[in-house]
């Protein structure tokens, strides 16, 4: 039995909140790569739009977490939690932009007549997807072996970056390819690789609220 | 038995029983010397009865029995030949309800001292005076001296009763949730005093107040029923218990 039945809730609550805010920020992700993958400028402009979505997620949350600081008083793995949650959002919310730069690239582009496609950019999108809703899952059900894999995939999407690189250098080089294409195709490369390092700071903080430590240093 | 930390108190095995109730079930923790240990737990966990144990005071409970030793400054304090008077003097006490003797401020300060058989005026006054001051209160009381403590406010009796105990020149303090009769302001100047205090004395302090627990000291020990269930430095006690009953209490999850 628990004597704390409202703040119980409000806990449950917050982490509601972080996995709409995660769904939104992952629809946006995908929605972004399609928009540039097949020149949608429509696409990309609702997207833009739509993480001002996620930013309003970012200070509800915000604003949640320090309302429970100033009346619960939290500490052990209440404030751990609390302050995972903190962080997290923080995280979110520039994968957010990330998503929303990936279509204003789409929008610089729509100009080009001769897209080029490299099938690594899907397969390294639905990765870094992969790696922010495990991170979310991970943070859900307080699985610390999760989280870890979280950190672990990034080495994926690295590999894919480099991937892409080679293959779109060798298109420069053999003429296959337009040259804004190519530095907007590597700037949409960029953000996919840094928007799976913002999931693995989110497995971090995941691993801070299950054992105190972050990268490997004790916090309190 | 010798111990090997002086000063600090080095506590093994005690059991203690209030006729068949066993209140203290073997407890084995060392103390630090000049630092602030906090005891925590829910009411009736025997952290109180065990501060109790280390002056000596439960010997005033009729059927109290104790086991164990309790060494400190070298001896165990419940050796029969134990000293109880000048243990009391070196460790201190304060209530948790502000007891200032009906007289003035100033013989409230002064009396143990004069028990003692300090006569020297002199003595007396720069005694006193120094006592109020490292109690923080001389400034407030430095111009009615001769007034009843009686007519002290809450916070600054229990400032007085502070003042008391230091005036024996104690190695100890302990206090037993010195602040909870206290409002936010006075709490907040018996707290500043503790941490100012931690650089002459060894604090020991029961509290129903974590935060306060977690402002005030370097060690806290969580008591349930009667054991010690964790004890270690504050700031890791109250950011990753180690035991899950540790846990339960201090966020509230107890029962």
């Amino acid at each position: 039995m628990t004597y704390r039945a409202q703040f119980e809730k409000e806990l449950e609550e917050l982490k509601l909140e972080l996995i709409k805010m995660g769904d939104e920020v992952i629809a946006n992700i995908k929605d972004g790569l399609k928009s540039f993958l097949t020149m949608d400028g429509e696409l990309a402009q609702l997207t833009i739009k739509k993480d001002k979505i996620v930013n309003e997620f970012e200070k509800t949350i915000e604003k949640k977490c320090l309302q429970i600081i100033l009346k619960e008083q939290p500490v052990a793995k209440d404030l751990r939690l609390i302050t995972a949650v903190l962080k997290m959002i923080t995280d979110l919310e520039r994968i957010g932009d990330h998503a929303a730069d990936i279509s204003k690239m789409t929008i610089f582009m729509q100009e080009n007549t001769k897209p080029f496609f490299v099938k690594e950019m899907p397969l390294m999108t639905e990765a870094s997807q992969k790696m922010i809703k495990k991170a979310l899952d991970s943070f859900v059900t307080m699985n610390l072996e999760l989280a870890n894999e979280v950190i672990k995939d990034d080495d994926e999407v690295d590999d894919y970056f480099v991937q892409v690189k080679k293959i779109v250098a060798a298109a420069i080089r053999s003429n296959e390819i337009d040259a804004d294409y190519a530095l907007y195709l590597m700037m949409v490369a960029k953000y996919l690789e840094r928007i799976s390092d913002h999931a693995v700071n989110i497995g971090e903080w995941v691993v801070f609220s299950i054992l105190g430590e972050h990268k490997h240093d004790v916090i309190f | 038995m010798k111990c090997l930390v002086e000063g600090a108190f080095s506590i093994e095995k005690l059991t203690l029983f209030y006729g068949n109730k066993l209140a203290l079930s073997n407890i084995n923790i060392d103390i630090n010397k000049k630092q602030v240990t906090a005891l925590i737990g829910p009411s009736g966990c025997g952290k109180s009865t065990f501060l109790r144990t280390l002056n000596r005071m439960n010997d005033l409970i009729p059927n109290c029995k104790v086991d164990g030793s309790i060494c400190y400054a070298g001896e165990n304090i419940y050796d029969e030949q134990s000293d109880v008077i000048d243990l009391r003097r070196r460790i201190g006490m304060v209530f948790q309800k502000p007891n200032p003797f009906p007289m003035s401020i100033y013989e409230n300060v002064a009396y143990g001292l004069k028990c003692q058989g300090i006569k020297d005026k002199t003595v007396l006054q720069q005694a006193v005076k120094k006592a109020l001051v490292d109690a923080a209160l001389y400034e407030e009381v430095k111009d009615r001296l001769k007034e009843s403590a009686l007519s002290l406010s809450g916070g600054q009796q229990q400032r007085l009763c502070i003042a008391r105990a230091i005036a024996m020149s104690p190695d100890v303090i302990l206090m037993d949730e010195p602040t909870s009769a206290l409002d936010p302001i006075a709490t907040a100047k018996i707290e500043e005093l503790i941490n100012d205090l931690k650089k002459d004395y060894t604090i020991i302090i029961v509290t129903h107040n974590m935060q306060q627990a977690l402002r005030i000291s370097d060690y806290t020990a969580f008591f349930l029923m009667g054991e010690i269930i964790e004890y270690g430095p504050t700031g890791e006690l109250f950011s990753h218990p180690k035991n899950p009953k540790t846990e339960d209490y201090i966020t509230g999850r107890f029962g």
